[in-house]
């Protein structure tokens, strides 16, 4: 009895471990890592602004929204919004949000053009921020002006 | 040959397959990894958030991504980057009939891209720091403008409340 059970120990057959770890550890490693390789990055998609040389046609307030930005306190840190040139909104974007979702309820096309005008010293995070409130109100020929 | 048969046999040699599988695994991950990065020459700057900022496919495009960093005092000396490369973009650039537009060497770049190959095809990516100053941000517009590319994409960060 005993032999039998010594050469039963003997012919065990084991799965090769190490290959299989190596492995595990390899996708352990790639799961580990692809969190933080997605960047959780979008696009906005933009027309450009055009150079109108030193005397620019005066834009055509009537026609289009204009949503001006104008930029307070040290390098831009803070930004002021100005609708349709009457319209002061301060600092609040969702403001800025509301009142072009309104212009949308009122009938306005989404392809009616909507003006970004930013001021030189405007930082690009609130340019974005306008550009979101227009695209968020579900218009969609959004563009820039040349910098004052 | 009744020999050699069973040499081969008592010897059992043969290449070892797993550490070859494991290094062939790693190059592939490694490989996959880069070359992503490698398409869009990305500068690590803070991106504007943007909650309508939609995820697009850029693989069918020529990208051509510009990166504008904040400078390290202040916002007011911006670097524009493109392909690693600074490049300057207060000089005017001057076109081959010898007019003079904005943009000088980005122009000069974007012109020299839009040349070699199906313009339609060419997609520029801005990624721009968000407190860089609009200024900058507008003559790097111009200079593509004055390249003749007229619609662009504007990368921003997706908000964690808009992750999916």
């Amino acid at each position: 009895m005993r032999s039998t059970s010594r050469t039963r120990e003997k012919v065990k057959i084991q799965p090769p471990m190490t290959s299989m770890i190596d492995i595990i550890f390899q996708l352990l490693i790639f799961f580990m890592l692809m969190p933080s390789f997605q960047s959780h990055e979008g696009y906005l998609t933009t027309n450009l602004p055009k150079d109108q040389g030193p005397n620019p046609r005066p834009p055509e307030i009537l026609e289009r929204i204009k949503i001006e930005l104008l930029d307070e306190g040290n390098e831009g840190e803070g930004v002021s919004i100005v609708l349709n040139d009457t319209q002061s909104l301060g600092d609040n974007f969702e403001g800025l949000r509301a009142a072009l979702e309104g212009y949308r309820a009122q009938g306005l096309q989404p392809t009616h053009p909507i003006l970004i005008s930013p001021t030189m010293a405007v930082r690009h995070k609130w340019v974005v921020k306008a550009f979101d409130a227009a695209v968020t109100a579900r218009f969609t020929s959004i563009h820039f002006a040349v910098p004052r | 040959m009744a020999r050699v048969i069973k040499a081969k046999r008592r010897g059992d040699v043969g290449f070892n397959m797993t550490p070859m599988i494991d290094i062939i695994f790693l190059l592939i991950i490694f490989f996959m990894l880069v070359s992503q990065f490698q398409q869009l020459e990305i500068e690590d700057v803070v991106l504007p958030e943007a909650v309508a900022a939609k995820v697009m496919d850029y693989s069918q495009y020529r990208n051509i991504v510009i990166n504008i960093i904040k400078g390290k005092t202040s916002s007011l000396d911006a670097v524009v980057k493109v392909m690693g490369r600074e490049m300057n973009v207060l000089q005017p650039y001057t076109r081959p009939d010898g007019s003079q537009t904005v943009g000088g060497e980005l122009t000069a770049y974007l012109v020299d891209a839009a040349s070699k190959g199906d313009k339609a095809n060419l997609n520029v990516i801005l990624r721009a720091d968000e407190d860089v100053p609009y200024e900058d941000v507008a003559r790097v517009m111009l200079a593509a403008g004055a390249a003749g590319i007229e619609g662009w994409w504007i990368t921003t960060k997706i908000p964690e409340s808009e992750q999916k």
